[in-house]
């Protein structure tokens, strides 16, 4: 593994998060029972978060040690490229959207305003065509999972009277 | 025996049974094929729609997905040079050149053959060495499974990662998500900052479609615009001198398949790269050499991958301890209609192992069945454009993330840790420890507590117990030797020891 290539833009940023989650989670462990015995329930809590500082620290001297990658363009540019480009931004906009509209508005409208909403950002077709395909893919799962499966799906509190 | 047999049979019988399992197989091989759609994705969606089931019929739905899905990998590796799922790689690096002079359907066929040989052998193996091993396992004591759980985090951490601090981290987080909630044995609170919320603890369901779904297409999101080779197939019945030329390779795969399948924590990505190393190494004179399409090399890897199927479920039924991730996942399943897989699990409901087994096997005989018809249509589906898959599968996460508990909650648990397993694939972390750790954490803690209550507290004497009982010492050398090989005091005895030999 020598010639490991540099390190991946926000890579030692994500390194350093994972540091500090591990140190925050420890102090929560320990505040579960403390040194107080070795079979209490904070014991193992302890071990795990200790293994994430300690597995931590070692990700951030690895990260540290391989440089970044030469190029041009400044790192918060090629994180914006590499790691979190736009469309990821607005892919996980959209799902956050859906999953808050999930419980109120119900199962088939929200997922149908889901579908068009992707369906046309990410395939850039026809509308009429998103709107076929996202008809016929909601109807499909549908009667997959409400019919053959019985799954109970979202009611909605707002629509409630649509399934 | 009759009793087993009559078990084994009730999947074959059923038509409703036969139907799951057929419709799962056929699924798990577009799915396995489909590349941004995986196998653990698939279950662990699945188990959610299916908890209500009967659990024979979760099972049966659940073995063909897993039969098919580890298979069907192969299909995109040969006909796209791209794995549908990890387990494949070897499979691309001799199957896209095959499929580049237009021996595709050749290919596709040898490999199919292939895969159901090692599906065989690893079945063979579940049914002939897991009564075995359960009735070794009930001598297990507390401390044992706890070097099980940890065995079985450290090596998928270390086999499968690029880094072993990464490996070793994403497990403490999966152990950490797993502990969240009231503890077990003294109902006290533990990460739940006094919300009611948290007390039940975070879902594993959820984690795991966060981590395995969610993320997964996030990371495809990447790939979108990434373009189609057309293939024309011709032959796809292969060869039987190609078959009886290649048989003995493909039984010596399947063997180490079933082995590393069996270990815990390690599955068929890893199985299928070791046996093809093994199959570079003992052909001597390929009719094609490795990289440019040789038969053996697109073999080895394929028999080993559906070996490892049957492998894995030796450790998860009769120790409880998952051999993947997919088996991790399966024993949430289990969990969910009431089992505890475990070395009771042969003893108290031996009807559901040899169930487990006979559904199994009549998902191999469907790989056969539909490995070597439809693949016209085949190319087709798997064209089929990721803009399109991508929101389906966010839809489909979020829904049977829901079925659960009904509880709007768990969806954000989702997204959450749909994000956060972006960050951790992108950044190299592998989340297979993560659902290890969710599984593995609470029953290691359960165990490390009984262990440390069984030496009174005394860790003089919880030590001793690790070192003076045969299966422990056993155990515990195994645990110190995979974590001494992963410092550099390790590779300072191995470069000395090659020193002087230089």
């Amino acid at each position: 593994m020598s010639t490991q290539p540099g390190r991946k833009p926000g890579e030692l940023v994500f390194a350093l998060l994972c540091c500090v989650f591990g140190v925050v989670a420890f102090q929560q462990a320990y505040g579960i029972s403390g040194f107080g015995g070795l079979t209490t329930p904070g014991v193992f809590p302890m071990l795990a978060t200790g293994t994430m500082v300690v597995a931590g620290l070692f990700i951030v001297a690895g990260a540290a040690r391989r440089g970044r990658e030469r190029s041009g363009e400044s790192t918060p540019i090629r994180f914006m490229r590499e790691v979190l480009p736009l469309r990821h931004c607005i892919m996980i906009a959209l799902m956050l959207a859906y999953l808050v509209l999930l419980p109120q508005l119900g199962f088939v409208v929200s997922s149908a305003l889901f579908l068009l909403a992707t369906f046309q950002y990410l395939w850039r077709r026809n509308p009429l065509l998103t709107l076929l395909l996202a008809g016929l893919s909601l109807g499909a799962i549908y009667v997959v999972f409400r019919i053959v499966f019985q799954v109970v799906l979202p009611q909605g509190i707002i629509l409630g009277w649509t399934i | 025996m009759v009793e087993a047999l009559g078990n084994f049979a009730i999947v074959w019988l059923d038509p409703w049974l036969l139907f799951l399992t057929a419709a799962g197989t056929m699924a798990g091989i577009y799915i396995g094929a489909i590349p941004g759609l995986s196998v653990t994705m698939a279950t662990s969606i699945l188990i959610s729609f299916t908890f209500k089931w009967p659990v024979n019929d979760a099972l049966a739905l659940i073995a063909g997905v897993f039969m098919g899905g580890v298979y069907g990998g192969s299909r995109t590796a040969i006909l796209l040079n791209i794995p549908g799922a990890p387990s494949a790689i070897a499979t691309a690096i001799e199957g896209y050149p095959m499929a580049r002079r237009g021996e595709a359907g050749e290919a596709i066929g040898l490999t199919t053959v292939m895969s159901v040989f090692g599906g065989f052998i690893g079945i063979l193996a579940l049914a002939l060495f897991a009564p075995v091993i359960s009735d070794f396992a009930i001598l297990f004591q507390s401390r044992d499974y706890l070097l099980l759980g940890l065995i079985g985090i450290l090596l998928v951490g270390t086999l499968s990662g690029e880094s072993f601090a990464k490996g070793a981290f994403a497990g403490a987080l999966g152990v950490l998500i797993g502990m969240v909630g009231l503890d077990p044995m003294t109902a006290e609170g533990r990460f739940t900052f006094d919300t009611i919320t948290l007390m039940g603890g975070i879902p594993y369901v959820a984690a795991m479609i966060g981590f395995f779904g969610v993320a997964e297409a996030l990371v495809q999101l990447h790939n979108l615009g990434l373009p189609v080779v057309k293939q024309k197939i011709d032959r796809i019945i292969p060869r039987l001198s190609d078959v009886r030329k290649h048989f003995w390779l493909a039984m010596r795969a399947s063997g180490i398949g079933t082995v590393i399948g069996a270990l815990p924590g390690t599955g068929g990505d890893i199985a299928a790269l070791l046996a093809y190393d093994h199959a570079k190494r003992s052909t001597k004179n390929p009719e094609v050499p490795f990289g440019e399409g040789a038969k053996e090399g697109l073999v080895a890897p394929e028999a080993a991958n559906n070996a490892a199927v049957g492998g894995a479920f030796i450790p998860m039924l009769t120790l409880g301890i998952p051999g993947d991730a997919v088996t991790a996942v399966i024993i949430g399943a289990l969990f969910i209609h009431g089992l505890k897989p475990g070395p009771l699990l042969l003893v108290e409901t031996p009807h559901l192992f040899w169930f487990v087994v006979g559904s199994l096997t009549l998902a191999n005989v469907f790989l056969l069945i539909f490995g070597l018809t439809g693949i016209k249509v085949f190319t087709k589906i798997v064209e089929c454009p990721r803009a399109i898959l991508l929101p389906l599968i966010i839809v489909l996460s979020a829904v049977g993330t829901y079925a659960i508990q009904n509880n709007p909650v768990d969806i954000y648990w989702m997204l959450l840790f749909g994000v956060v397993g972006y960050f951790m694939k992108v950044y190299g972390f592998q989340v297979g420890p993560v659902i290890l750790g969710v599984i593995l954490g609470p029953m290691m803690d359960a165990n490390y507590r009984r262990a440390m209550l069984g030496a009174r507290g005394d860790v003089g004497t919880f030590l001793w117990d690790f070192v003076s009982h045969p299966i422990s010492l056993v155990l515990s050398l195994a645990f110190v030797a995979m974590l001494l090989s992963q410092t550099p005091l390790w590779r300072l005895v191995t470069s000395r020891r090659r020193g002087p030999a230089a």
